[in-house]
């Protein structure tokens, strides 16, 4: 039968897949599916244990394909002409999956779960990292269209996931609107490039441009500064970060969490393929551009964050200015740019996670919420949850003996050397702005709250977010122990930001394989 | 007709959905700014496909269409949610998270 | 045969976390050995280093991060081997006199002041740039807990605009020395941060001009110098005296000789450029200090701007640039005099406000010594030496200190030596008004404690030790200081015969393992 179609036909020649590069993906995505079919089972324990289980055996198993797959210095076309695998595209995958892993940790005893369904939680958020891993790899401006929309949709609707909370419903909505006015803003950059160019195929677009289509056409700049807007919408970068503080405020704070690192990532990965690989020889034009972009993050970032008592809204300040300074490593656009951006990105998930990870705990047990307030005395009550978050703050403000000092060593180094010393010390006078944040934080923690100088409390909510249970006789012991993996993620990311600190070799190197992906880099 | 005019067009349709997206406060309405958007995008896409002369353009066209969808679905979802909550579905009165 | 200097180093670090882990009452005495052992270990070095030595010893030089170029490496010359045992010693007393009394979360508190040990410590050690700026910041990190948390009145705001202020000077030595072992690095080569390879790569005029800047900062603010001493004040006020002993004493030196080890040798011909401007700062910095040091009421900011104003001597020294290294020399000897007299004299603070009804004011002391006489002896060698008498070790510092400024700079070398008298005033100023004015009203005098003697009686007895044998030190860290201002100070030479003289790389002389780029 089959072969009697065939004959009908005429000959056909399927695209080239290579399946063993794609397994990593096929992994997510099946594991994204497998939730969703796993979590319609009912019962108790398939929603707590065997959702979670079976989404993290599918991360850890990608992890474990994306280590095997793993080979400095080739590209490896898996679908012909639309996606590839090259060191890039799984190093910041791995990236993806380890925080999809301390999410589902997070979210575990999170209400998030139970009023949305942890099949569909865990299922939309492997859908996320599946168009996340799609983007990394993406050769082809119809992938990145692609790869850009699974990965937002998913986390619009996992913004809006806790129905019955005003905040989170907002969220989701204004997700929703600033992410596809910044997706509808790239498809039209998108569009023009490949007006300008005649192809969709990122490396088509890079040899022509300059080649056949001169630099200065005014559909390649048109397009380059689309696609530009459209990307700081996702990655967050001033002058288009108004929503940030908001969406992360009223996400839950696991997929705030999730989005903080994860889609931070993507939308660099993405921003270092199409501007350093596939416009590099057009950087005279857009290099100032970004540069100013840069700036502008560090500075609006750092002094949006300074007035903040919510710990979400100050990370997200805080996000925003550290947006800037990973941009920079774009601007230069260098292959030691790129290893830098690649290294801060690797650097920047614990330091946050282990953040959120603190903000969680106390959520859960305090009644002042993500209130800066909800931290006092944390020193002295709980020392487990203090010192992740100290040694985050440390890190995110750039102390040594932290993997924020070695990052921000390796800026400096990288603007210096690719001609933008300017913007080093734009770096480090941003870094300067930050202390007044980060160093109030600790002073909540550590030393007596009626000496340290906080932000007005904000006026009073209409439902102020009421959390899991509010324990009587609550013990600050229990506080840890009632929660160990929160805990957990916490101590872990701390430990792997101090780890990364005093050795940070083992992460270079692998920052370095991760630079040599593109092999266009001046 | 050249593809200037396509192309003009397209733009204004764009311009038009993110004036609609900044001005208007009925998030019906910014979904609908929104889609109109994408089809600027669309309409670039389908003219510069038929002017270079093959395909890619179309198909493009064609998935962003699907995305639209899913779009819109996402966003409908979310304001019969807020509806249901009995939640102003204005955004300036969606205002309790504000920068 | 001699101690790693990692080992040197670490020690308090691995005691600190001891202590953290161990039972409560122990972390103070683990903590405490271990400030023994390195002091310990500190009295070989110094006993082992040769009078007349100059090259670096206990080298310890491997890579740490060869993706940036940077190396662990370590190294003790005749410019820090005392500096390295003032650090060992201070802190013995400092962890001492907080042995004596009870802390809140006494584990946090011992293991901040191991891990600030172990800061300063690989500081001073320190032979690669980036090594210095790691550890430098590093130290900020301890004592922003230990005055924010175990601090006296206001203490998060002091502690807050104490980091504030010096991390912003830190961050721009951060951009400073990646920009420089950067741009150092020639076409092809390998970035390194080494020193001796830095000594060798000199950088071009302009780019040593902004590069300067930003050292400077840092190094001045840490002092700290006249017109950034904004958070001394707030901070010594603040801060616990056992921490504020080992601050005052021992970080502001970490600038001083940040200067000598890094600028000068570095950036020769920046040094010479802004050669007058670091002199106006240091004089004024002696005047300004002198000054407000005699109209202070608080005894702890007495001594607090007679640091300023001392720091501004050693700044005079170092920046005095003459040919023999004079300046230099005496700019050591000034460092480590400044740090044991600085130290026994915030103890015997300590001592009179427990006299004085807890009161740390001038006007509330007064006829301590009447029924305190040894303690009123201590302080009085402490004063004296403080003053620069003749015979002490600080005579002979700030002698130096003068006759390598008169070479190069006379004029405001004569305006610098109106500070030594005027250190003469605020000093028995202070001296009379805590010891034999009319009795305060809530002073109840005893003679000294065991536990004041045991943590004073020894530093005294270094000072008198010094003063009596200045030549030990001075003999020991000749060679390397001049070595260190050789580049910078040949400049000025041959700016002033005229001939261009070729620039002699710091350092030449041990260029064995360090010299070699990775």
């Amino acid at each position: 039968m089959i072969g009697a179609v065939h004959s009908q036909l005429g000959p056909f020649h399927a695209p080239h897949v290579d399946w063993k590069g794609m397994s990593p993906l096929l992994s997510v995505l099946g594991g994204s599916a497998a939730v969703l079919i796993a979590g319609l089972f009912p019962g108790r324990r398939t929603q707590r244990v065997v959702v979670p289980v079976l989404a993290i055996a599918a991360l850890i198993a990608a992890i474990g394909l994306t280590v095997w797959i793993w080979e400095p210095g080739g590209v490896r076309p898996i679908v012909a002409g639309a996606l590839s695998v090259d060191t890039l595209a799984l190093g910041v995958s791995v990236l993806f999956y380890v925080a999809g892993i301390a999410t589902i940790l997070l979210s575990l005893r999170s209400a998030v779960v139970r009023e949305c369904g942890a099949g569909e939680y865990a299922s939309l958020l492997l859908g996320s990292i599946g168009g996340m891993v799609l983007l990394a790899g993406a050769q082809n401006l119809v992938t990145i269209f692609i790869g850009l929309e699974l990965l937002s949709i998913p986390l619009y609707i996992l913004c809006g996931s806790r129905v019955r909370q005003e905040h989170s419903l907002e969220a989701g909505l204004k997700y929703l609107i600033v992410g596809s006015v910044g997706s509808a803003t790239l498809l039209y950059g998108l569009a023009l490039l490949y007006g300008a160019t005649g192809s969709t195929s990122l490396s088509v677009i890079g040899h022509a441009v300059g080649t056949r289509v001169p630099l200065d056409d005014p559909l390649v700049l048109t397009g380059v500064a689309l696609a530009a807007t459209g990307l700081a919408f996702k990655a967050s970068i001033a002058p288009f970060h108004t929503w940030t503080p908001d969406v992360y405020q009223g996400a839950p704070t696991p997929v705030t969490t999730f989005m903080a690192v994860a889609t931070k990532a993507a939308a660099f990965a993405i921003l270092l393929r199409l501007f350093d690989e596939g416009l590099i020889s057009d950087r005279t034009n857009w290099g100032p551009a970004l540069a100013a972009l840069a700036v502008a993050s560090i500075v609006i970032g750092n002094a949006g964050a300074i007035g903040q008592r919510s710990m979400k809204r100050l990370l997200a300040w805080s996000g925003v200015a550290q947006a800037g300074y990973i941009l920079a490593g774009v601007v230069v656009g260098t292959r030691l740019g790129i290893q830098t951006s690649a290294f801060y990105l690797a650097i920047y998930l614990p330091m946050n996670v282990a953040a959120f990870a603190v903000v969680i705990a106390r959520m859960r047990v305090s009644e002042r919420g993500d209130d800066m307030a909800a931290l006092e005395g944390l020193g002295r009550s709980s020392p487990w949850l203090a010192w992740p978050m100290t040694i985050a703050m440390l890190a995110l403000a750039g102390f040594p003996a932290t993997a924020g000092f070695i990052g921000k060593f390796y800026l400096i180094d990288a603007t210096v050397a690719g001609g933008y010393a300017w913007l080093g010390v734009a770096i480090v006078i941003g870094s300067m702005i930050s202390l007044v944040y980060y160093l109030r934080v600790i002073a909540v923690m550590w030393m007596s709250p009626s000496e340290v100088e906080v932000p007005a409390p904000a006026p009073a909510r209409a439902s102020p977010s009421r959390r899991v249970r509010s324990v009587a006789g609550w013990s600050p012991e229990a506080d840890v122990r009632a929660q160990p993996e929160v805990a957990f993620v916490a101590i872990a990311c701390a430990a792997a930001t101090v780890f990364f600190g005093i050795v940070p070799e083992p992460l270079l190197h692998l920052a370095r394989e991760v630079g040599s992906a593109i092999s266009s880099a001046l | 007709m050249g593809i200037a005019w396509f192309l003009a067009l397209s733009a204004f349709i764009f311009c038009i959905g993110a004036g609609g997206v900044i001005t208007r406060r009925n998030p019906l309405v910014i979904l609908l700014c929104l889609e109109l958007m994408l089809n600027a995008g669309n309409l670039a896409l389908l003219s510069f496909s038929r002017m270079v002369g093959n395909r890619d353009g179309q198909v493009f066209a064609l998935i962003v269409m699907v995305v639209a969808a899913c779009e819109v679905v996402v966003g409908l979802g979310l304001i019969v949610a807020m509806y249901r909550r009995r939640l102003p579905i204005d955004v300036d009165e969606v205002s309790e998270l504000r920068g | 045969m001699s101690v790693p200097l990692s080992v040197t180093i670490f020690l308090p670090l691995a005691a600190g976390l001891a202590g953290a882990v161990l039972p409560r009452g122990w972390a103070r005495w683990t903590v405490l050995a271990a400030a023994l052992a390195v002091l310990g270990i500190a009295i070989w070095m110094v006993a082992d280093y040769p009078a007349g030595g100059a090259g670096l010893r206990d080298l310890t030089n491997q890579q740490w991060i060869p993706e940036l170029g940077i190396r662990y490496s370590l190294g003790v010359d005749g410019l820090n081997v005392f500096l390295i045992a003032l650090t060992a010693l201070l802190w013995v007393a400092a962890t001492a006199a907080a042995c004596f009394r009870e802390w809140d979360r006494p584990r946090l508190f011992y293991f901040h002041m191991a891990l600030a040990e172990t800061a300063v410590l690989g500081a001073f050690c320190a032979q690669d740039l980036a090594l210095f700026v790691f550890f430098f910041d590093l130290m900020l990190v301890p004592f922003y807990f230990l005055i924010g948390s175990w601090g006296g009145r206001q203490r998060v705001r002091a502690t807050t605009k104490l980091v504030i202020y010096t991390l912003v000077g830190s961050l721009l030595m951060l951009a400073g020395a990646v920009a420089l072992g950067v741009l150092a690095t020639p076409a092809g080569g390998h970035v390194s941060f080494a020193l001796p390879v830095l000594a060798h790569r000199l950088v071009g005029k302009g780019t040593q001009e902004w590069i300067f800047l930003l050292f400077a900062a840092a190094f001045l603010v840490k002092a700290p110098a006249f017109p950034f001493h904004g958070w001394m004040p707030d901070a010594y006020r603040a801060a616990p005296i056992p921490v504020l002993v080992v601050f005052s004493a021992v970080l502001s030196k970490v600038g001083m000789y940040g200067f000598l080890r890094i600028v000068v040798p570095l950036l020769p011909q920046a040094a010479q450029h802004y050669q007058t401007l670091m002199i106006v700062i240091a004089v004024v910095s002696i005047l300004y200090g002198s000054a407000l040091a005699f109209s202070q009421d608080d005894a702890r900011l007495v001594v607090g701007y007679s640091s300023v104003a001392q720091l501004g001597f050693i700044l005079l020294g170092i920046f005095a640039l003459d040919v023999e290294g004079k300046g230099a020399q005496g700019a050591v000897l000034q460092m480590v005099n400044h740090g044991l007299v600085v130290a026994p004299l915030f103890l015997i603070i300590w001592a009179l406000s427990a006299r004085a009804g807890g009161s740390e004011s001038l006007g509330r002391m007064g006829g301590v010594a009447f029924r305190a006489p040894a303690l009123a002896g201590l302080f009085l060698i402490v004063a004296l030496a403080t003053l620069a008498m003749p015979g002490s070790a600080n005579f002979v510092g700030e002698l130096l200190i003068l006759f390598g400024t008169f070479s190069t700079k006379l004029a405001f070398g004569l305006v610098a030596s109106a500070g030594v008298a005027l250190a003469a005033v605020y000093m028995i100023r202070m001296y009379q008004r805590s010891m034999h004015n009319r009795v305060g009203a809530a002073v109840e005098s005893r003679d000294v404690t065991r536990g004041e003697l045991v943590t004073i009686a020894p530093l005294v007895a270094v000072i008198v030790a010094l003063g009596v044998y200045p030549h030990f030190v001075v003999a020991r860290t000749e060679r390397s200081t001049v070595r260190q201002e050789r580049p910078a100070a040949s400049l000025e030479h041959a700016s002033e015969t005229g001939g261009q003289a070729s620039v002699p790389p710091a350092g030449t002389a041990e260029l064995g393992p360090l010299g070699r780029a990775p």
